[in-house]
């Protein structure tokens, strides 16, 4: 990849600032019954990501699926300090943004959501690159 | 975004803690999806009374807001708990469990929330109009108040929900405007299949229309004739399987009075037949597992209605639940007082089956039962029961649900 191409912008839909590591799948994802906020860890069997720990990452997945009761579950992660620390979307779903405003508003955690770049994340960004993530102009840099 | 006074004056803090933070929030949401303003609603139906769902950080959030002085501004209900509050014993609810979820409402209690704790309380004390504004969370709730009732609400998220309660007021985007009401993949039902809905007809069909749609807006035609109970069922289905916030029913919801109107003058971006094969093919997808030895069943997902009780007393008059079996019908605590003037109550214990109040298979902890597999005739229990209970799930009809306790097996079809 050329380091032209190392900077992608979306929309910011929840503000702050991140630089992490980025875990990366192609499959919509729902918290509720999709983590355990415990650990962070991916429990649902149906997903590729199952196993797999979000705590502290930059996660980058199509869009936001499931139950009104999801910020029960990813503000109780957030409390126990494994939520994701930043999220990247082709589209954001308001179940997603409300869970970051929330976390804002009851728990002083920003955590970054973008979407819409101008090229589909799935095909410019990989599990473990090393992002940094601004939700309030919606800008992505790939640092390595 | 455009804020009335009042709305800055809150946000100055001058209302006190809860309803600014209550309002900031819901300026954020409103400006990430360019809502004009706010709108005022009539009421709100919150999602986070369960301790399932809330857990401790609920807790936290609804101590701070008590402790700020938080009082609901419009009528509120809450969802159902994690726990039968009158018989949480009986179901092996674990006492250290059932101590937090009495916490939670004890919070809900003080910040005015009506305790209903059902998801269908548009059958208690929570009764929307048409075209009315709402801040209403749980999906089943809201796609029934939406598209039976008319009235308008996005699917608010738990707490954003308490936000709208405290400030009586949700961002207009979405739902709350007309042209996003619109229609948008057609299902067209086979003539020969609207000649006979039985009665798994109409959860099946909600979960296939769930699956295909995703968040958009279905539309059906061709259904002729629905009850209150079918299309609560359905719109729970589709709402489960799918993220189906709205759904017009030609000549059946109150806005598709005609084909045209349920699309407001536009061309469906997707059209679908449906027909006997399509809906045995989503009642095979259904079930997690095989017919046979069942050890739990599960009806009443949304709350039985009343009516839905003297069907169930109907079933199961004379007859007894199969050993080993427990067959726990779900509702909320009016229909279950009236059930017991009714002697619909009475006639359901007697058999052996359990009335399972302001709570459900979902939403209870039930790792003290040991169950394996569970039948339901729920589009939303068979979407998360395997998660939820972790049994495999069997989604039969509502007579073979009871038939299926009463023998201790059920057929799949």
């Amino acid at each position: 990849m050329s380091e032209l191409c190392k900077v992608f912008r979306g929309k910011g839909c929840a503000p702050g600032e991140f630089e992490g590591e980025a875990v990366v799948s192609n499959q919509p994802f729902g918290f509720w019954q999709g983590i355990d906020p415990q650990t962070g860890v991916v429990i649902d069997r149906r997903h590729d990501l199952f196993g797999t720990s979000l705590r502290n990452k930059v996660f980058v997945f199509p869009f936001g699926r499931g139950s009104t009761g999801t910020p029960g579950v990813f503000l109780e992660a957030v409390r126990n300090k494994c939520a994701p620390a930043a999220i990247v979307n082709v589209k954001s779903e308001p179940m997603i943004v409300m869970c970051a405003l929330l976390a804002e508003a009851f728990f002083k955690v920003q955590i970054p959501i973008v979407d819409g770049l101008n090229a589909n994340p799935r095909d410019v960004l990989r599990t473990g690159d090393r992002l940094r993530v601004n939700g309030t102009t919606g800008e992505i840099e790939i640092l390595g | 975004m455009h804020l009335t006074d009042e709305e800055q004056r809150i946000l100055d803090g001058a209302s006190g803690e809860p309803q600014r933070i209550a309002l900031s929030v819901l300026r954020k949401l409103g400006e990430a999806y360019g809502a004009d303003r706010m709108a005022e609603i009539t009421s709100a139906h919150v999602v986070g009374s369960s301790y399932q769902i809330a857990g401790e950080a609920g807790i936290e959030i609804y101590s701070q807001l008590v402790s700020q002085g938080a009082r609901v501004k419009v009528l509120t209900t809450s969802d159902p708990g994690s726990i039968d509050f009158a018989r949480w014993r009986e179901f092996r609810t674990p006492t250290a469990y059932a101590e937090r979820q009495i916490r939670i409402a004890e919070l809900l209690d003080q910040m005015g929330v009506i305790p209903t704790w059902t998801c269908t309380p548009y059958t208690t004390f929570n009764v929307p109009r048409f075209g009315e504004d709402l801040g209403w969370s749980e999906s089943s709730a809201v796609v029934f108040a939406n598209s039976v009732i008319g009235a308008r609400t996005n699917r608010l998220a738990a707490y954003v929900d308490v936000c709208a309660a405290l400030t009586g007021r949700v961002p207009r985007f979405g739902l709350h405007l007309p042209e996003c009401r619109r229609g948008e993949v057609l299902f067209e039902l086979d003539p020969d299949l609207a000649e006979s809905f039985e009665d798994h007809f109409f959860p099946a069909l909600g979960y296939l229309v769930g699956q295909v749609t995703g968040d958009r807006i279905p539309v059906i035609a061709g259904v002729k004739h629905a009850t209150f109970d079918q299309l609560k069922a359905f719109g729970a289905a589709s709402a489960a399987s799918g993220s189906v916030a709205l759904y017009h029913m030609v000549g059946i919801t109150p806005e598709a009075r005609t084909l045209e109107e349920a699309f407001d003058g536009c061309e469906p971006a997707e059209r679908l037949h449906v027909g006997k094969r399509e809906i045995a093919q989503t009642i095979a997808q259904m079930s997690t597992g095989q017919g046979g030895a069942i050890d739990v069943v599960g009806v009443g997902c949304p709350h039985a209605s009343i009516d839905q009780m003297r069907r169930y007393a109907a079933l199961l008059e004379g007859k007894r639940v199969h050993t080993g079996v427990q067959l726990w019908i779900c509702t909320n605590t009016v229909v279950e007082e009236m059930a017991r003037r009714m002697g619909y109550a009475k006639v359901i214990e007697q058999s052996g089956a359990k009335l399972m109040v302001g709570t459900c298979h979902n939403d209870c902890p039930l790792g003290a039962w040991g169950f394996r597999r569970l039948a339901t005739d729920s589009g939303k229990f068979a979407y998360y029961t395997p998660t939820t209970v972790g049994t495999e799930c069997v989604f039969a009809g509502t007579e073979a649900c009871i038939e299926a306790a009463i023998t201790g097996r059920v057929e799949q079809r």
